[in-house]
């Protein structure tokens, strides 16, 4: 056995079948993270076939090397890298000359290429014939036939992957793609200039370094630009460029371009047989329907709908087992352990914070179930056809629409959604702007606050209003942000429209577990010491305060003295714990840093300065930071009434309480729901920002935003209430 | 023989087919134009406009792809005769 694995990468078009073709080459021996610096992410495995250990590095899916977007030059970075002994080329067997294009430029890197030429049941259905050995001739190298979701073809493979490395194979040569006379001309003085700098000449091959320059990509512009002949080279880039531009009537990328192509082209020729007349594709009808002109939205609207239901209604139900068994958890540890500050840690701190992460769970991985299955079948690709129109003129890209949409659920699986927005910068507007859209978490503080100070139909319009103005912000800020911060050009919008697929289940469910692993450890953490934090903050140091302890006990005994019905009893001793832990957080750090930060928000909650406990909801908005459902079980904490009605009462003592004490009117009740929406998002989706837009910059952005956005929309509107009359 | 005829690909209608002469747009869009198949001779049809008018889905080099009018007026083709 080989003491060092055999290191394969596999390169492809997107669309491919390369993920599929990993999961069956690797099975579930492999490890998701993400590649160095970036957020796109990295899939590594490894396999054994004879005696030979692979491990195998699934590059992201590129039409080109040209290292013009994240996922080239990632790619192109990696391949260039002297570690990889072997380059795995996935070609679509349905879509052979296209995916040729980038076989050209792997040819030019040197390397031993297998090739694997993957849905080969689509090309067959379509009645296109393949000559195998023909091809292996023309592109130097073992061609393997597979059809990667049924997983046939995948032990051929493997043999030949093991014979070409224990030189059993005897296909491998080297095929240099034809560029022409004028064109190689140019290629072999610019190689002698790159030849010069011996360090560069080692990074890459001198072929690939030539036409990279020559086209003008990025990665050997970098390369370029650190070498000590980098006048010469730069000159003679600029000297062979004017030459091919006068003779061949075509700048030089053109040029090579087109040579590609015809190399391509001239292989297709030889070994593919295409059928006089395609037989009409169930894709070609399929699709007449889901991007018909009138009726092509209403389906999506349709298919929205139903991811929708699937996530967040049906979701709900493990979500609230989830809850219910926490809770049950915490209410029987509190009952059997004595009362104090660990108790208090693990019931009020702990169990809470974990739970908190773990209600998570069901929908995200429904959600990013339905959304790997949208993108495997194709139809992905159709809703970003469809809605980019509308998107566009927002800033945003079509793809965009799903995450932000399914934002108003919640904002964490929004934001992981996002990664299927393949241009970096429509992406990071998109993870940007998504926490202004009302999640369902943010519903329950409307429902609270807009029953307390609004009439049953006023309430529910301002509860409409609300959400209507998350999305109208969110397109508001995605115009400003692509406007300002992202005024770089459009990236463009060129989208291969797939066949429609059958997804691979298998495929779907290692796409749902990587995601809800990448939650729980990720933003699990996060929220954890969030929670454990605000806990601390909002304990402290009344839990450590013995006479009030006593004072507690003392009162649960005179209770339980009492000689009252069983129920009576269990509705006095809620009470009194409501009013113990109300004493807690009233007298705590939070409590005091309410009172310093009450001066910032009293221009939004408190106008004419009359209300003497506006500190209070800084307690129950930092808490809001943790999950903004907390908002409302603290605010039951902080003015010491149940947040559960009585029977027969259409109020809950918590809303009595608000109406009665809090003070709030219901103009800044509406400066409150406001300022809920948009304050900051919660701790999770700050983690999920981080993660995704790669930095605790972008996160701090979106806090910090949100925070100055939410407080001068607050202002505005108790401002134009007070001018309109309103209290 | 009469000069042939150039028209920006965004004028094609559903239907129509045509041939690449040349794409206009410059920088990283015409790059990935030109990997995306749109080379000289590359021949085209257009299937349909997006249900809002934009972007278009055409078939190039024998597959599917979308494009905003913002790219497909910078590339000229020759409109075939029908």
């Amino acid at each position: 056995m080989n003491a060092k694995p055999v290191s394969i990468a596999l390169a492809g078009n997107p669309n491919c079948g390369k993920t599929t073709l990993f999961n069956a080459l690797t099975g579930a021996r492999h490890h998701v993270g993400n590649w160095p610096g970036v957020t796109v992410e990295k899939r590594s495995g490894v396999f054994t076939a004879g005696d030979v250990r692979f491990e195998v590095v699934d590059l992201p899916g590129c039409y080109s090397l040209s290292a013009r977007s994240e996922d080239e030059r990632i790619a192109a970075h990696h391949l260039g890298q002297g570690e990889v002994d072997l380059i795995l080329n996935v070609l679509d067997a349905s879509n052979l000359e296209r995916n040729l294009f980038l076989t050209t430029q792997l040819l030019e890197l040197g390397k031993p290429i297998v090739f694997v030429l993957n849905m080969m049941d689509d090309a067959e259905k379509r009645g296109i014939a393949i000559d195998i050995p023909t091809l292996e001739t023309l592109l130097g190298g073992p061609v393997v036939p597979t059809v990667g979701n049924r997983e046939e073809g995948i032990a051929a493979l493997k043999d030949t992957l093991a014979s070409v490395v224990t030189g059993a194979d005897t296909k491998l040569r080297h095929i240099p793609v034809d560029y022409g006379h004028d064109l190689l001309g140019e290629l072999q003085k610019l190689e002698a200039e790159i030849g010069r700098d011996e360090v560069l000449a080692k990074t890459m091959p001198l072929r690939w370094l030539a036409l990279q320059l020559l086209e003008g990509g990025a990665e050997a512009a970098e390369l370029a630009e650190a070498s000590h002949a980098k006048v010469a080279i730069q000159a003679q880039v600029e000297k062979s460029r004017t030459f091919l531009e006068a003779h061949l009537g075509n700048d030089t990328a053109g040029l090579i371009a087109e040579h590609r192509y015809g190399f391509a082209h001239g292989l297709v020729a030889e070994a593919v047989k295409h059928p006089e007349r395609e037989p009409d594709s169930s894709t070609g009808k399929l699709d007449g329907l889901l991007t018909h002109r009138w009726l092509g939205i209403p389906i999506f609207i349709v298919v929205l709908a139903l991811i929708y239901t699937l996530s967040f209604v049906v979701g709900q139900y493990p979500q609230d087992w989830i809850g219910m068994g926490f809770s049950a958890l915490s209410s029987f540890l509190a009952a059997h352990l004595p009362p104090g500050e660990l108790t208090s840690l693990l019931t009020d701190g702990v169990i809470p914070g974990v739970s908190a992460v773990m209600v998570f769970l069901p929908v995200i991985m429904i959600l990013m179930g339905c959304i790997s299955f949208l993108e495997d079948t194709g139809y992905m690709a159709r809703a970003a056809f469809i809605m980019d129109r509308a998107m566009h003129l927002m800033g945003l890209h079509g793809k965009s629409f799903i995450p932000l949409l399914m934002g108003s659920g919640c904002n964490v699986p929004a934001i992981q959604a996002t990664r299927t927005i393949e241009s970096r910068q429509d992406r990071l507007i998109t993870i940007l702007v998504t926490p202004l859209v009302s999640c369902s978490a943010r519903l329950q503080v409307y429902i609270v606050i807009a029953g307390t100070f609004f009439k049953p139909l006023y309430a529910g319009l301002a509860i409409l209003a609300m959400h209507v103005l998350g999305f109208g912000l969110a397109m508001i800020m995605g115009r400003l942000l692509r406007s300002t911060l992202f005024s770089g050009p459009n990236s463009p919008f060129v989208m291969e429209l797939p066949p429609y697929r059958m997804p691979v289940m298998r495929t779907t469910a290692i796409h749902m577990w990587d995601k809800a692993k990448v939650f729980l450890t990720r933003a699990g953490t996060t929220i954890f010491a969030g929670a454990t934090l605000v806990w601390f903050l909002s304990r402290y140091p009344g839990i450590a305060d013995q006479d009030l302890a006593l004072k507690y006990r003392g009162q649960r005994e005179a209770v339980m003295a009492l000689n009252i019905p069983q129920d009576q009893k269990a509705v006095q001793l809620r009470d009194l714990e409501l009013v113990h832990e109300g004493n807690i957080v009233n007298t705590s750090l939070a409590a005091r840093i309410g009172k310093k930060v009450e001066p910032f928000l009293s221009p939004i909650f408190d106008p004419q300065g009359h209300r003497q406990e506006a500190w209070k909801d800084v307690i129950a908005l930092t808490a809001g930071f943790v999950a903004k459902e907390i908002v409302v079980s603290t605010m039951a904490v902080i003015y010491q009434s149940s947040e559960e009605p009585r029977a027969g009462e259409k109020l809950s003592p918590l809303q009595v309480t608000l109406r009665d004490k809090s003070g709030l009117t219901p103009l800044t009740a509406l400066a409150f729901m406001i300022f809920t929406l948009i304050y900051t998002p919660c701790l999770g989706t700050v983690s999920m920002i981080r993660r995704e837009a790669g930095s605790w910059g972008w996160a701090g952005f979106t806090v910090a935003y949100g925070l100055v956005l939410g407080w001068s929309l607050s202002w505005a509107t108790v401002a134009i209430g007070r001018m309109m009359g309103f209290a | 023989m009469t000069q042939p005829q150039e028209i920006p690909l965004s004028s094609l209608q559903p239907g129509e087919a045509g041939e690449v002469l040349r794409v206009t747009a410059q920088g990283p869009i015409r790059q990935r134009l030109l990997e995306m198949g749109f080379i000289r001779g590359a021949k085209l049809r257009v299937e349909k406009l997006a249900p809002m008018g934009d972007p278009m889905e055409l078939v190039i080099k024998g597959y599917h792809l979308s494009l905003r009018r913002e790219e497909s007026s910078c590339i000229l083709v020759q409109p075939a005769s029908a």
